[in-house]
């Protein structure tokens, strides 16, 4: 299997600008919203920022939940929604363990990250970066990263409208 | 319009009703919105002869019209009302979340009259606006509200407040917003709590259209890369605004011990480069913020121990060299408390810097402090009196008011050392180093304030912009921080410029320091964002009517040329010390420029009917000058 990509970022280098929120919803909504996008930026004091996205889980619970089968793999491992097949149903957002997948307020359709690129692109701090769950725990030996995230995850992970 | 909440309210917190109203377009054209549709609001709606801590004072918080863009450091509110400092036009910014969440709820602008019995606050959630109880968080501080308003409803609220400095009407109170961005200036806190408001809790959770969501990444995408190659970022996200202290020390422009001196010893220990080395946990952002100048600092340990945002150069030089204090952890926990608090750190400083002068000449005696040692250089005392004046306790009570009015209290001759411009503090720019500054602090309508104009094109080489936004023959003079000459058309043009971005949402880093986009920038995005069709020439004609518009309100309340004036200690003794001895500030011969200019009477200071008709404001001008 090849391995599966995602975006992945540093709380502590991320300085919560919002430029990858906003790059986002004004790709592919043409709309400047925190609503409208696909990454989250969500702050934490002391001097926290987590720029979220799609993990890109091997065992995407978000898939199995979709009662329509809406949601697939690609062959390049990039989980994506259908959009004619998608009602709107809401189950793939109970079933997302990171808030990662959420309706768009408008077209009421689930949207996600796509690893598209765009945000990492721009981040003016180079926080964000496509990784794979191996490279990262490379990068993460000491678990610095990870920790950050375990302690947070009631926070960082609530399903509040955004 | 595109890429605008579309709503304003007007909350009459003395009956505790709440109306919406839709966004003036016509007034958009004249004013644009943030600090221009305010300049014009308050205006028309604060009658003359008020006390500013009375019902009667009108208090608005704008958002600009780019304010929530994409564009760089579109983060920026503007708070006004008649400040209770100076007794005239009171303005003051802040960068944060607030702003863009107040246009994801759907408004632009909140305007308050009348005040309440009780202390509210005022929760937005989208379409729900109400005025709910707070006497549950009067009497905490700005971090104890933020913390129960998004216990209470929403973590994801952002929260502006007062602290118990804005309650106590300290006449320096701050209007703070997420957590450490303060609208420090103006004393607009104590407004706040004058009105029994303790603070505006907001959820948006719509968006912005924007005018041309085909091109506007791309436009962005070229701001986004001009901001970024400007070598200036660089410096910015690795020192904020820290590392001043040490150039201006450089060039004798550290105010120290009072305003006695631009020079001072101990600079290294509270430098940019210290603050970096031991205390930075890393720069922070505010909204679509590429500077990222914001500062998170800490203290490990001891009794200077915090965590949070701070400090800012105003701040090291308030707390620090104004007091002859190189204490840096005393410094930063200080600026730490004044946002808790929610104080002005310029004038806190400066107020304490005064008491110290006075102390050191032997006019005031610890009968007069409550004990307290101020010997200049005593950072427990700098402390301790940054919470006294915040909780108006003992001797701090009468700090509280601001160096002016604490002066006349105890008299004495010590009315000499107060450095102010229309009763406020003077920031951190000795003017006898930069000459430019000590005209910008006496025409600012505010009072003593280096950023209405923000001329800073003479501190640092920035021949090329000066050739290019004023033309070749004003140089080398124009250049020169010690020259006095072009300095009037100089602070001139900087205001017009610098009301104009307070009035779309923007921040004087990236359009004056360093200046990398100007007015066709701004056009250029109001295109895109808004759908506004406005010429550079017709964005600076508006800048120009604000300008004058605060003018005019100022001169209703009685202000001349001759409150257009600096301590003499700057006009008439000359720098004692560092690289600039003797020199003044040759206030004269600039301001003579600078109302030419302006096209006002070298006289009295009033704006000239030509003037105002050019302006559409000669109705505004004869009911005032008569
Ligand atoms: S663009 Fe980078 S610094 Fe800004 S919020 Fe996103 S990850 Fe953080």
């Amino acid at each position: 299997m090849t391995e599966l990509k995602f975006v992945f970022g540093d709380p502590e280098v991320c300085t919560g600008c919002m430029v990858c929120v906003n790059v986002c919803s004004m790709r592919y909504s043409k709309v400047i919203g925190p609503s409208w996008s696909r990454v989250r930026a969500v702050r934490i004091e002391p001097g926290l920022d987590f720029p979220l996205f799609c993990r890109n889980c091997e065992d995407a619970p978000c898939m199995a939940a979709c009662p329509n089968e809406a949601i697939s793999r690609t062959s390049k491992g990039v989980v994506i929604v259908n959009n004619k097949k998608c009602t709107g149903s809401g189950e793939c957002v109970k079933a997302c363990p990171y808030y990662a997948i959420r309706l768009h307020p408008d077209t009421e359709k689930a949207i996600k990250c796509i690893q598209c690129g765009a945000c990492v692109d721009r981040c003016p701090v180079n926080a964000i970066w496509i990784t794979t769950e191996n490279e990262l725990n490379e990068k993460d030996a000491d678990g610095r990263l990870s920790s950050l995230y375990e302690k947070h995850e009631t926070e960082l992970y609530n399903k509040e409208e955004i | 319009m595109k890429g605008i909440g579309g709503n304003n309210l007007w909350i009459d917190l003395t009956k505790g009703e709440i109306e919406k109203r839709p966004v003036e377009e016509e007034m958009v054209n004249e004013y644009l919105l943030g600090a221009g549709y305010l300049s014009r609001v308050l205006y028309d709606n604060i009658p003359v002869g008020i006390d500013p801590l009375s019902p009667k004072n009108v208090l608005g918080i704008a958002t600009g019209l780019l304010t929530g863009s994409m564009f760089p450091q579109a983060s920026r509110h503007v708070v006004a009302a008649l400040s209770p400092l100076t007794d005239v036009w009171g303005e003051s910014h802040a960068a944060g979340f607030w702003g863009p969440e107040l246009k994801f709820a759907g408004y632009d602008a909140i305007i308050f009259t009348g005040a309440s019995s009780d202390p509210v606050y005022l929760y937005i959630q989208n379409d729900t606006v109400e005025l709910l109880d707070a006497s549950d968080i009067w009497g905490t501080s700005v971090f104890e509200t933020d913390d129960w308003i998004r216990e209470k409803h929403s973590k994801r609220a952002r929260v502006l407040s007062i602290g118990q400095a804005g309650e106590n009407k300290v006449r320096f109170a701050a209007v703070m917003n997420d957590r450490d961005r303060a609208s420090a200036r103006s004393g607009l806190g104590a407004v706040m709590g004058s009105k029994g408001l303790k603070a505006i809790s907001v959820r948006g959770t719509g968006k912005l259209e924007v005018a041309d969501p085909k091109d506007y990444l791309n436009q962005m995408d070229i701001f986004y890369e001009r901001m970024l190659a400007n070598p200036f970022t660089k410096e910015r996200a690795k020192y904020g605004t820290t590392n001043l202290v040490e150039l201006m020390n450089h060039i004798g422009r550290l105010p120290s011990y009072n305003m006695r001196q631009g020079v001072f010893e101990g600079f290294e220990k509270i430098s940019g480069h210290t603050i970096t080395e031991k205390h930075l946990v890393k720069p922070r952002s505010d909204w679509s913020c590429l500077q990222r100048c914001g500062r998170y600092t800490r203290v490990k340990e001891g009794p200077y121990k915090y965590i949070g945002g701070s400090p800012e150069f105003e701040s090291q030089s308030s707390l620090g060299s104004r007091c002859g204090n190189d204490n840096l952890e005393s410094v930063l926990f200080s600026h730490h408390l004044a946002n808790m608090y929610g104080m002005d750190t310029i004038s806190l400083g400066a107020t304490i810097s005064w008491a110290m002068e006075a102390w050191d000449e032997g006019l005031l005696t610890s009968e007069d402090t409550d004990g307290i040692d101020l010997a200049w250089g005593n950072h427990e005392t700098v402390v301790k009196l940054t919470e006294m004046i915040a909780l108006r306790e003992g001797f701090g009570d009468i700090l509280a008011e601001g160096s002016v009015r604490a002066a006349e209290r105890i008299g004495r001759g010590t009315e000499k050392f107060v450095m102010t411009v229309k009763k406020q503090e003077i920031a951190g720019q000795e003017p006898r180093a930069q000459k430019s500054m000590g005209l910008a602090a006496v025409t600012a309508a505010r009072g003593a304030d280096h950023l209405y104009a923000f001329p800073v094109l003479d501190e640092a080489g920035f021949d090329k912009e000066i050739k290019e936004r004023f033309g070749e023959q004003y140089l080398p003079e124009m250049a020169d921080r010690l020259n006095p000459k072009y300095k009037g058309i100089m602070v001139k043009e900087c205001e017009d410029f610098m009301v104009m971005v307070e009035s779309v949402g923007l921040c004087k880093y990236g359009t004056q320091i360093p200046p990398e986009f100007y007015y066709d920038d701004v056009a250029q995005a109001l295109r895109i964002h808004n759908g506004l069709d406005l010429t550079s020439e017709e964005l600076q004609t508006i800048g120009e009517r604000i300008v004058n518009l605060n003018r005019l309100f100022n001169v209703a309340r009685g202000v001349t040329r001759s409150d257009d004036q600096l301590p003499d200690r700057l006009t008439k003794e000359g720098a004692p010390k560092g690289p600039s001895p003797g020199q003044v500030v040759e206030l004269d011969q600039m301001l003579d420029e600078y109302y030419e200019q302006r096209g006002w009477n070298l006289e009295n200071g009033f704006p000239t009917m030509d003037t105002l008709k050019r302006l559409g404001l000669e109705k505004e001008g004869k009911a005032v000058i008569k």
